[in-house]
């Protein structure tokens, strides 16, 4: 199919792209306006079950946008339901975008617009890497952090690129189909042009909203402001509803306003077992478990994903067994002491940070 | 007081870190090494530094060492914290004066591998991260510092993706390629401290750590390190440093411990 955009050719040939209408839709401003035109223009109550926002909008072959960071105030939970309804050909992109390997692994996804796929420290997602060698997802475009930062930023401000001065000279350029090298027309040097880039749907956990979508977001915002604005459909998932008029009493931290959101769920725990500041620490050993132990081989992971993704409903079932394991309602409390901890919220000298960090004997 | 064991090749590398970054700058912080490195700074000769993180996270009150470079500790009652965006805007802006990156290959011109090892991009031995924030520090800070285990497959003649750029090809295709900096000032590893020959900016041997050699250095490399007249010495970390690293920066040894626990 002929593509609606121009694309740069080398990047095509080397990340094997036959088709290339299939990077038009990340940077359709024209479809993305229209959207937008037709949502509603009403102040009502958004809010709904995780299961039904996800049901409503959340679509087969939607470019799904990965938010928060790796495991901070990440909406895991939600992810979770999207892979267990079974949602099929989606493609995600984010930065970092940690949490698509596993979409990939459930074949809910397949294909990747990619910045960072890992978890630091905790070691290299080897299920990752397994996963783009057999082809079950298509490295559609590479990007770096701050790029993609700013592509969702160009969206946001309704600019249809902005100019940059990373990715020149490497590679990056070679294997990003998307970006394309001008002379500046001021200075005549060497930029790059970054487009306006609009997922389907995003989805953000946010410490609070009101039921419009008005909501807040505490600590790093990561990408997600620009994010929301960028993408056709928003989806907000947060720890606590709260009354409209608290959001006009103490307006600081409030970043995404109602008009552009879709879905407002309340979800206590929605970044289990991932991070969410001012509420609750990373269950640390679950992802040192995920890196190291069950990123080995496939059976590994399988097993990894049946327990923690099939077989919990929710979050509150994902805790449950977290909790059998790790030593019951105390580790529950003790993830909510570590971060008020951490973020000096509460007296932290008699807070203990150590841990027995999962070290896998293969190694 | 006893005298603390000798440094381990982990802790040189923490103080080589540190010793890059002088009191009063804004520090770029990367995870791992690096992170150990800035706070061991920041509590020994460098107490006015600003670090800066790259999930928006920056100045947070002194504290734990983070678990991750999103995690709370980097915002712990900051006056602000800020957008990925706008984080890396700081650098483009001027307002980062080092940062510090870690990668799987780095060559002689500093240029960084983050993608794959073995083979190419759609045949590979191993597919790693990709570039995360590691090709916009490299790309817009005004200097920045690599960090890495040296050996000969870790320092290649060619890497197998050039994720972020060093010196390019060196001479002055870093400048013309339109990149902001002075690009790489030094490679930091076990076997001491490397910087880039002005003219050509090829990697070339600045000081080596203890019991080190010009030699071990080249059999720890595969392309050819230049040599200067005169090498520094590298002194091992002094006492009262080591126990500011050992019992307030890592006291549970997640980056310190040699050999490590994971791989």
């Amino acid at each position: 199919m002929p593509s609606k955009f121009f694309y740069n050719e080398e990047a095509l040939e080397n990340l094997r792209i036959a088709d290339p209408s299939v990077l038009d839709r990340l940077i359709d401003h024209e479809s993305h306006r229209e959207n937008n035109l037709k949502k509603s223009r009403l102040k009502e109550d958004k809010r709904m079950s995780l299961h039904d926002a996800i049901a409503k909008f959340v679509d087969d072959g939607d470019i799904v946008a990965d938010s928060g960071f790796s495991y901070v105030r990440t909406p895991l939970q939600a992810h979770f339901e999207i892979w267990r309804q079974g949602r099929k050909n989606l493609s995600y992109i984010g930065s970092p975008n940690t949490l698509h390997s596993f979409a990939v692994f459930g074949g809910n996804c397949n294909a990747t617009h990619n910045s960072y796929c890992g978890a630091e420290m905790r070691g290299t997602d080897r299920q990752f890497s397994r996963s783009v060698k057999a082809g079950k997802t298509k490295i559609l475009s590479e990007w770096s952090h701050g790029s993609m930062g700013l592509g969702f930023k160009a969206a946001q401000y309704g600019e249809p690129y902005v100019a940059a001065h990373q990715l020149l000279g490497t590679d990056m350029m070679k294997y990003n189909p998307y970006v394309k090298e001008v002379k500046d027309p001021w200075t005549g040097k060497p930029v790059c042009l970054i487009p306006a880039l609009h997922p389907d749907v995003c989805i953000i956990h946010c410490q609070q909203a009101d039921m419009y979508g008005n909501a807040k977001i505490v600590g790093p915002a990561v990408n997600d402001i620009a994010e929301a604005f960028a993408s056709r459909k928003v989806i907000i998932t947060c720890e606590e509803v709260v009354p409209e008029l608290s959001m006009r009493f103490d307006n600081s931290n409030v970043v995404i306003p109602f008009m552009i959101v879709d879905a407002v769920v309340e979800l206590p725990f929605g970044c289990m077992p991932g991070s969410c500041p001012g509420y609750y620490y990373w269950a640390r050993e679950w992802w040192e478990w995920l890196m190291r132990i069950a990123t080995k081989d496939e059976a590994c992971m399988q097993d990894f994903y049946n327990i923690w993704v099939l077989g919990c409903k929710n979050q509150y079932e994902l805790m449950d067994r977290l909790a059998k394991d790790m030593g019951g309602y105390a580790y529950i409390d003790h993830l909510r002491r570590l971060e008020k901890a951490e973020e000096y919220l509460i007296e932290d000298s008699g807070v203990d940070f150590t841990y027995e960090p999962v070290i896998p004997i293969w190694d | 007081m006893n005298t603390p064991a000798p440094a381990n090749p982990f802790e040189q590398l923490a103080y080589n870190i540190a010793l890059q970054i002088h009191d009063g700058m804004i520090v770029y912080v990367g995870t791992g090494l690096p992170m150990v490195g800035a706070m061991l700074a920041k509590k020994t000769h460098a107490p006015h530094i600003t670090l800066v993180y790259e999930s928006g996270g920056q100045d947070p009150w002194e504290g734990p060492m983070p678990w991750s470079v999103g995690g709370a500790a980097t915002f712990r009652r900051a006056p602000m914290s800020m957008e990925m965006a706008h984080s890396f805007a700081m650098a483009a802006n001027g307002f980062v004066d080092i940062a510090f990156q870690g990668a799987a290959q780095i060559d002689m011109y500093g240029n960084l591998n983050t993608h794959l090892i073995g083979g190419d991009f759609h045949n590979f031995k191993a597919r790693l991260t990709g570039s995360g924030g590691g090709n916009d520090l490299s790309s817009l800070s005004e200097t920045f510092v690599l960090v890495g285990l040296q050996d000969p497959s870790k320092f290649p003649l060619k890497l197998d993706f050039m994720t972020s750029p060093g010196f390019l090809s060196g001479g002055n295709s870093r400048m013309e390629a339109g990149l902001l900096g002075k690009g790489p000032q030094s490679v930091v590893t076990q076997i001491g401290v490397m910087d880039f020959e002005p003219e050509s900016k090829r990697m070339r041997i600045k000081g080596l750590n203890p019991y080190c050699t010009a030699e071990i250095a080249q059999m720890c490399t595969s392309f050819e390190l230049l040599v200067p007249e005169t090498i520094e010495e590298i002194p091992a970390p002094p006492d009262d440093v080591l126990r500011v690293l050992r019992e307030d920066v890592d006291p549970h040894k997640i980056f310190i411990e040699f050999p490590p626990r994971v791989k």
